[in-house]
């Protein structure tokens, strides 16, 4: 059932390019958008139709947080607690099958990716926003809500100056170099 | 290019602080691992008090490599280090926040939660 749908999502995942913001570094190529159609798994469904399937299902503690200032990868970011394992799974269930619902006799069925269906962390990824489906545990554990918001940025920054004294560079051989021969 | 007996950094807070590789995950004789490969790896370094120790035989994913990754438009990203990211059997990141820079390809690799731990994403 799900397996199947997720081999087919991954196929079709890895096949298009991802029409992602451009970032800073590199500059923005025009993007051509198609005449006919979902051009993008993100325009199936809206924020606030996620946020009202999150309410069907009874998931608790749903946190949309506003992402496109932090990530230039995703604008929201959709944080939902569930209760056991299945509760979790059925929450990537109803997103995928409301999705599927909404292409119903379409020629090309665009479906979200959902990674670690059978863990306690499950991500449901439509391009533009990503809803993260966590344990109660496994949430107070990663604290993704610190990650984006601006409180505790402060303190973030002493644990990353401290992990980058650790990494290790590697030192460049420039000795192997042969010089360059000046002809004749 | 990773392959068995090579070194990486640690990309994240698990505790653990070196890796050696000891084999790439996939086809029976894979010779080299890029980024985004999945590969087993022994921990030679660690940060005392944490729940990784040394010589513990771990999963990581390659996340920055020395040797450049090309892009369709012609683009290369290299960077200065050979880092991964500890994985558990069932695809979590162990530690809970990613260091450094992650190319957006990990996404497209279904790597989506360590990309959503990453500060920035080339």
């Amino acid at each position: 059932m799900l397996t199947t749908l997720r081999s087919r999502c991954s196929s079709l995942l890895l096949n298009q390019s991802w029409k992602l913001a451009p970032n800073r570094i590199f500059a923005s190529s025009p993007s051509f958008s198609s005449s006919a159609g979902i051009s993008n798994v993100s325009e199936i469904l809206t924020l606030p139709e996620v946020e009202k399937i999150l309410a069907d299902v009874k998931a608790d503690n749903v946190t949309v947080i506003p992402t496109h200032n932090h990530c230039f990868w995703a604008d929201f970011t959709v944080i939902a607690t569930g209760r056991s394992d299945w509760h979790l799974r059925n929450i990537a269930q109803a997103l995928v099958y409301r999705a599927k619902q909404k292409q119903k006799g379409a020629k090309h069925v665009m479906l979200p990716s959902v990674q670690g269906y059978n863990s306690k962390w499950i991500v449901i990824d439509y391009g533009k926003f990503v809803v993260h489906a966590l344990d109660e545990k496994a949430r107070g554990y990663f604290n993704l809500e610190s990650l984006w918001s601006a409180e505790s940025s402060g303190t973030d920054t002493s644990d990353q100056d401290l992990q980058n004294v650790f990494v290790k560079v590697r030192p460049k051989n420039n000795s192997k170099r042969k010089p360059a021969k000046v002809s004749s | 290019m990773i392959q068995p007996q090579t070194y990486l950094n640690v990309a994240d807070n698990s505790g653990a602080r070196e890796l050696m590789c000891i084999r790439i995950i996939g086809a029976s004789n894979r010779r080299y691992a890029h980024i985004g490969d999945v590969i087993v790896a022994v921990i030679k370094e660690a940060i005392p008090n944490t729940p990784l120790e040394r010589s513990e035989v771990i999963r990581a994913v390659i996340v920055r490599t020395c040797k450049e990754l090309k892009r369709n438009n012609g683009t290369i990203i290299r960077y200065d280090d050979n880092a991964a990211v500890v994985i558990d059997q069932e695809g979590n990141p162990k530690g809970t926040r990613v260091f450094g820079a992650i190319p957006r390809e990990l996404r497209q690799l279904n790597f989506t939660k360590i990309v959503s731990l990453a500060p920035e994403v080339l």
